[in-house]
């Protein structure tokens, strides 16, 4: 039995995103908290730079669910670097627990779940899940240098360059958003479990950040408080709550090609979702919102077909948050992929629809890869997994 | 006119010779390294064939400015070497006929790494 | 769940393709252009330096065409070639400068040791391998031949 059921209600208190600036451009790019300008975010690396990410999403939500660092009890995240480097960095600001999980892309589901589980059982009050990804970051750990002039294959898909951090807990979230300004995320607070010399060289970057801000009249985060989508004014009307979920089983049919990744993650969201549908009892109907994780466009295809042949058809609301990231105009071939796609799209478009009540009941299936650099080499294939995790919006009485 | 014409010869063999290379790219997903060296394998056999030197006459930088011409480089280095010095010039032949080009590479990565960065990519 | 066969087949069967006419086209053009670059250096060089012999004429010239390659890949220009031209701008020797460099600037940010110095050949380094080892072989053939 892959599927279980939450006995205890788990809140989504707040969700928080962070994207770079061709996201900001995407489908989804007016329903994120902040769009930064420039992809390295003052800081002198791509790898700095999303661990920045990562501290600030999580920073972003904490606030935005009306808590402060020392309320959390267990920070649940993970990315795509090399022993998830960026997650490990971002966590030594907080005087948390922190576990660190890896499942590639569908790390967000791995974290929901567990998260969920946690509180279920009462062993934490309040936990956040957060995953990020960097586009630059990743392009160089998996595939080549930026600045090789080489083609991209028609089946590639892009790394999305964002962060996003859901705060669960065992409490009713409040029915208003809690703001959040640009200097409450880039402050120093007291609690930050850092020495001084990362303290130091985090001032430096502060400032230097402050500076840039002063001079192009906050130019380098796009203002979201005067988008469409925007929410903080508005009153919610309802409330998300996770209902339970599907464990994945890894699952392999042979594909070995390293730039065709919804190929091997397609067979493994089918399976989750056949479990799920079998151990539950449901149809896909009962749901008015399935979102896969980035399977792209021709994964998508993939597992409508492998579905079809098992006489399950999605319905036509079925959507993959990683085909439907980018414009085609902005050249992505599959769409998004990476840890911070589904997590980036659940956080901002997804929950502000549950928020609004005009999602009932949604499962979100990230799915992820599991490969390195070197697997590949070694002529092995390309196993994919995929979680499910279910949510419910509920009326505020 | 016979400049146009000399040009023209360039421009067609060398587009021909990138464009096998990009079959290949379209139809075996090779990555560009794997192009580069079987390219420059292909212009060595070219060079020990004799075939080289023709296509050379005919086409000029058509077949040189690809990496086929370091291919043959290599290899003409080689024999001429073992022709002049015996065993010692079979040696050093090749990498000495191709030492500018790798020194001005090595050159240029350094400076050029020293001085610029990769940048994100919009496309 | 489907057969693994099954789905092997369908998937290389359905996976897109590159579009062949339209990249064809974009190698054959940059490719030759690229070429007649090298072929006006060259002139260019023979008309200033009217003495110099044939050999050293293609020596500077190929030497000039790496400088430009890693020159403009050092302003970012020739991956956006790249992207568009693809084998065109890789099988020239612009294209060999181009993943020396790329990886130089790639790596800069762990240091001039093991950043630069270290990972320059990562992309490059088989085609300097396979080219002094094969060199080698040719020439100790032939030496036993001639």
């Amino acid at each position: 039995m892959r599927t279980f059921k939450l006995k205890n209600p788990v809140y989504i208190k707040s969700g928080f995103t962070i994207v770079g600036p061709k996201e900001g451009d995407g489908n989804f790019g007016d329903c994120f908290d902040i769009v930064l300008h420039d992809d390295l975010w003052c800081e002198k690396s791509y790898e700095k730079c999303e661990s920045k990410l990562h501290r600030d999403a999580i920073t972003g939500a904490i606030k935005k669910a009306g808590l402060v660092r020392e309320d959390m009890d267990i920070l649940l995240g993970g990315d795509l670097l090399n022993e998830l480097s960026s997650t490990s960095l971002a966590a030594r600001n907080f005087p948390c627990a922190f576990l660190g999980l890896y499942n590639a892309c569908s790390t967000f589901g791995e974290a929901m779940l567990v998260g969920s589980m946690l509180i279920d059982g009462g062993f934490a009050k309040n936990v956040t899940c957060s995953t990020s990804s960097h586009y630059s970051s990743a392009e160089r750990q998996y595939r080549f240098p930026l600045e090789l002039g080489n083609q991209r294959q028609p089946t590639a898909q892009w790394t999305v360059t964002g962060a996003g951090c859901t705060v669960l807990s065992n409490e009713m979230p409040a029915r208003e958003n809690i703001r959040v300004y640009e200097d409450d995320i880039i402050a120093i607070d007291d609690s930050m479990n850092i020495d001084e010399k990362t303290l130091d060289k985090y001032k430096k970057s502060i400032d230097k950040q402050k500076k840039v801000i002063d001079a192009e009249k906050s130019n380098i985060i796009e203002d979201n408080f005067s988008r469409l989508n925007n929410d903080y004014m508005k009153q919610n009307t309802h409330y998300a709550v996770v209902t339970g979920g599907t464990i994945g089983r890894v699952i392999d049919l042979g594909i070995d090609d390293e730039a065709n990744m919804g190929s091997c993650m397609a067979p493994a969201a089918a399976d989750t979702i056949l479990t799920h549908l079998k151990e539950s009892g449901l149809d896909p109907s009962d749901y008015d919102g399935i979102f896969t994780g980035d399977l792209g466009r021709f994964g998508k295809a993939n597992l409508e077909y492998i579905l079809s042949k098992e006489g399950i058809t999605l319905p036509t609301y079925y959507m993959d948050t990683g085909a439907s990231y980018f414009t085609p105009e902005q050249k992505t071939f599959q769409g998004g992929s990476g840890a911070g796609c589904v997590n980036t799209v659940f956080n901002s478009y997804i929950l502000k629809r549950l928020q609004r009540g005009e999602l009932k009941r949604i499962i979100v299936v990230p799915t992820g890869a599991l490969l390195n650099k070197d697997t590949p080499l070694q002529k092995e294939t390309i196993p994919g997994i995929a979680h499910a995790f279910t949510v419910e919006s509920r009326q505020f009485e | 006119m016979e400049i146009f014409l000399t040009y023209l010869k360039v421009f067609a063999v060398g587009g021909f010779v990138c464009m096998l290379g990009q079959i290949l790219i379209n139809k075996t997903k090779m990555s560009s390294a794997r192009i580069l060296v079987l390219y420059m394998l292909i212009g060595a056999l070219l060079e020990v064939c004799g075939a080289f030197e023709p296509i050379k006459k005919f086409a000029g930088s058509g077949v040189t400015i690809p990496i086929m011409g370091f291919g043959s480089n290599l290899a003409k280095g080689a024999i001429e070497g073992a022709k002049q010095n015996g065993m010692l010039g079979a040696i050093t032949g090749g990498l000495s006929s191709v030492a500018a080009g790798l020194t001005v590479v090595i050159v240029c990565g350094f400076v050029f790494g020293l001085i610029s960065r990769s940048r994100s990519k919009k496309i | 769940m489907i057969d693994r066969k099954e789905y092997q087949d369908y998937v290389s069967k359905n996976a897109p393709k590159s579009p062949m006419v339209r990249t064809l086209v974009a190698a054959f053009i940059v490719g030759g252009i690229i070429c007649c670059i090298g072929e006006g250096i060259g002139d260019i060089i023979k008309l200033i330096f009217k003495d110099m012999s044939e050999k050293d004429v293609a020596i500077w010239e190929s030497c000039i065409m790496i400088f430009l390659g890693s020159f403009f890949t050092a302003l970012g220009l020739y991956d956006k070639l790249g992207h568009y031209a693809g084998g065109g701008s890789i099988i020239p020797i612009t294209g060999f400068a181009n993943s020396v460099i790329s990886p130089a600037m790639e790596y800069n940010r762990e240091g001039v040791f093991f950043g630069i110095c270290a990972k320059m050949f990562v992309i490059a380094g088989p085609i300097i391998v396979f080219g002094v080892t094969v060199s080698f072989f040719i020439g100790f053939i032939s030496y036993f031949v001639v």
